[in-house]
C-alpha cells in the first residue's frame, strides 16, 4: 500500500487506494506523519525562542524597553504604565500581558486600544521564529508587528474619540 | 540558575505539550477531511473571501488555520505545504503579514473582551486593519520588485 519513499519531503503523493476504509487508514496515516513533522518543526525553533525570551526576562529587559516606550503611551491615550503589559506582550505573550494589565486601573477605551496594540503585536521572539521557519525574516515581521499594532492602536483611539 | 532551569523545562514541557495536542489532531484533520465535499467548500468559500488581499485557493487552506487557531499553527501548514506543494514566496509572504496582523481570532480576541474591551474594535477592526496592512505591503513588495528587475534589465543582466 505504501512505497519506501514516501516520507520523503517534497515527494509527491501517493496515489489514493480503493475503499473507504483504506482511505481513511492512508491518510489517517499521512496526518500523524504530517503532525509529528510539523510538531518537530516548531519544536526545533520554538524552544530555543523560549528559552531567549526567558532569559531576556531574566536580563530585565521587559523593564529597560517598558521605559523607553513609555513617552509614546501619550499618543495613544494610555498612561505611561501601560508600557508594561505591552513590552511583557511583545516579549512574552498575551497570557503574560493580560496579568499584568490587571495591575492597571484602565476605563473601557484604553482597555480595548491596549487591546489591539498588544493582540497584533505580541509573543515576538517564538512567533517570530516560527515566521523564520517558513522563510521569512523574522526580525522584519517582528518590527512590522510593533510598528503596525501601535498604529492601529493610535488610529482606533482617535477614531473612537470621533465616535463618541 | 538552577531556577532558570527548572523554569525553562517546565515551561518547555508545557509548550511542547501544547503544540502537539493542538498540531497533531490539526493535521489528522486535515488529511482526513481536505478531499471531503465539505471542507472544499468551506475552503473554498473562504477563499473568495482572502481573494482580496491576494491570496490564492492553494494558500486559503493554511491561512483558515492560522486565523482560527494560531500564527504557530498556520505557520506548521505553511511549512507543510511548501515542503508538498511549491508555494510561491510571494503567496508564503502574503499569508505571514495578513496572519501577522490576526490569527487565533477567537481564542486571542476572547482574552480581551473578558477584560473589557470591545468585541467590535478587537474583532472587526483588527480584520479589517489586517487586510489594509497585506494590501499595501504586498503593493509596496511588488513596486520594489519591479524597480529591482528593471534595474538589472537596464544594467543587462
Amino acid at each position: 500500500m505504501t512505497g519506501p519513499d514516501d516520507n520523503i519531503p517534497g515527494a509527491p503523493l501517493p496515489r489514493p487506494p480503493e475503499g473507504f476504509a483504506a482511505t481513511a487508514r492512508r491518510d489517517l496515516r499521512l496526518g500523524v506523519v504530517a503532525g509529528l513533522q510539523t510538531f518537530w518543526d516548531l519544536s526545533k525553533v520554538m524552544i530555543p525562542a523560549y528559552g531567549v525570551t526567558l532569559a531576556l526576562e531574566r536580563l530585565g529587559v521587559i523593564g529597560s524597553l517598558a521605559s523607553v516606550a513609555r513617552p509614546l503611551m501619550e499618543a495613544l491615550g494610555l498612561p505611561g504604565d501601560a508600557a508594561v503589559p505591552l513590552v511583557v506582550g511583545y516579549v512574552l505573550n498575551i497570557y503574560a500581558a493580560v496579568g499584568s494589565m490587571q495591575a492597571l486601573d484602565l476605563t473601557g477605551q484604553q482597555v480595548t486600544v491596549l487591546a489591539i496594540a498588544i493582540l497584533i503585536g505580541h509573543n515576538l521572539v517564538v512567533e517570530g521564529a516560527v515566521l523564520h521557519k517558513a522563510g521569512m525574516n523574522g526580525f522584519a515581521f517582528g518590527a512590522l508587528r510593533i510598528v503596525a499594532g501601535l498604529a492601529a492602536a493610535v488610529v482606533a483611539n482617535l477614531l473612537m474619540g470621533l465616535v463618541g | 540558575m538552577t531556577e532558570f532551569l527548572r523554569e525553562f523545562a517546565s515551561g518547555s514541557f508545557e509548550l511542547l505539550l501544547r503544540v502537539f495536542l493542538i498540531v497533531v489532531p490539526i493535521m489528522v484533520a486535515l488529511e482526513l477531511f481536505e478531499g471531503t465535499r465539505a471542507f472544499r467548500a468551506v475552503v473554498r468559500a473562504w477563499a473568495r473571501l482572502v481573494r482580496h488581499v491576494g491570496l490564492d485557493e492553494r494558500s486559503a487552506a493554511p491561512t483558515l488555520i492560522g486565523f482560527l487557531f494560531g500564527l504557530a499553527y498556520g505557520g506548521g501548514v505553511i511549512v507543510r505545504d511548501v515542503r508538498r506543494h511549491d508555494l510561491g514566496r510571494r503567496q508564503v509572504f502574503t499569508m505571514s503579514v495578513f496572519l501577522s496582523m490576526v490569527h487565533a481570532i477567537v481564542e486571542d480576541s476572547l482574552i480581551f473582551i473578558a477584560l473589557g474591551a470591545s468585541i467590535v474594535w478587537v474583532v472587526v477592526y483588527r480584520i479589517v486593519w489586517a487586510a489594509l496592512v497585506t494590501l499595501a505591503l504586498t503593493a509596496l513588495a511588488g513596486i520594489v520588485l519591479r524597480r529591482w528587475r528593471l534595474r538589472g534589465e537596464r544594467r543587462g543582466d
